[in-house]
């Protein structure tokens, strides 16, 4: 069985559709309020438009997003610290590259040498 | 001013800022787009519950950084990345107002106007009406403010807005209920 809406959420979703571009009276029908309901969403309303976004100042948001900038860039051990899975990854397959490295350089010579001695016959 | 589109999200829809949260994620610089995007709407937070500039220009600073440093550790666990920052930003406001033994600078009416410019009567009209509802918001309890600024000033569902404020949406509702009652009768008595 469906519950009825409670007064606050019938208000809200009434909220949802101001905030969403409808007038205060089509919110208030839409949800079916009356007229202390109605004078809720014009209370609404008057916070919605009496508290508008206040202008940032353009020097604060340049000093900041150069510190966000440089913070981002950061320093490669604190990053390191901070993902302790990566650098073992890295770890293990920088040394399985280095191994690799290793053992074909010494099987190239092995071979150089053994050849050599053939030669040598 | 950033002129970002700040998308919003559907109810129990996928967070429309995860994109940007991965690719900050990977690469911190990507971060930059999140700042842009939602500068406005964390220094409007700030500035309205701390009802000054510099103090509100600090805590938006903090925020920032605090969420930069924090971004690896950001899951998306059905609240999203928006109740994330804001919620970051309330702790800010919090320690701002705590450390400083009080609980705001000064009173929110005399702050100085955010509207660009008061100059036909209009706009003198406009700037007096918001000066009314600031000075109304000034009088309300801190939660009630909360929730009024982060629905209002910051267009947050009651959903975030309790991820926000650690409550459940429903808690939510009949603040904002209850805040918008007290603001029609200190409206009405002005």
């Amino acid at each position: 069985m469906r519950r009825t809406p409670t007064v606050p959420e019938r208000l809200d979703s009434a909220i949802e559709q101001l905030l969403g571009g409808l007038t205060p009276s089509i919110a208030a029908a839409t949800g079916g309020f009356d007229a202390p309901g109605r004078s809720l969403l014009e209370t609404a309303d008057r916070v919605r438009v009496g508290l508008p976004l206040p202008p940032v100042a353009p020097r604060f948001e340049a000093r900041l997003g150069a510190r966000l900038a440089s913070a981002a860039s950061g320093d490669p051990v604190a990053w390191a610290l901070r993902h302790p899975g990566r650098l073992i990854v890295t770890g293990a397959v920088g040394s399985a590259v280095g191994v690799g490295v290793t053992a074909y350089a010494v099987w190239r010579s092995t071979r150089r040498s053994s050849t050599g001695r053939f030669l040598h016959r | 001013m950033s002129a970002v589109a700040r998308p919003r999200r559907l109810e129990g829809g996928p967070d429309p800022d995860l994109v940007d949260v991965r690719a900050a994620q990977v690469d911190r610089a990507a971060f930059a787009v999140l700042y842009r995007r939602y500068l406005d709407r964390v220094y409007g937070y700030c500035f309205y519950l701390l009802g000054d500039h510099h103090d509100a220009e600090d805590v938006t600073e903090r925020t920032f950084l605090a969420a930069l440093a924090a971004i690896d550790r950001f899951r998306d666990q059905g609240a999203g990345f928006r109740s994330w920052l804001f919620r970051i930003a309330h702790n800010q406001v919090a320690n701002a107002l705590r450390s400083r033994g009080r609980r705001r600078t000064s009173p929110l009416e005399s702050v100085a106007e955010p509207m660009a410019s008061t100059d036909t009567a209009d706009e003198i009209g406009r700037a007096d009406e918001a000066r009314r509802v600031r000075r109304a918001l000034g009088k309300v309890s801190e939660d009630r403010r909360q929730v009024l600024v982060l629905r209002f000033v910051d267009g947050l569902s009651s959903q975030e807005i309790g991820a926000v404020l650690d409550r459940s949406p429903g808690a939510i509702r009949v603040l904002q209920h209850r805040a918008l009652r007290e603001m029609r009768e200190i409206l009405a008595a002005d």
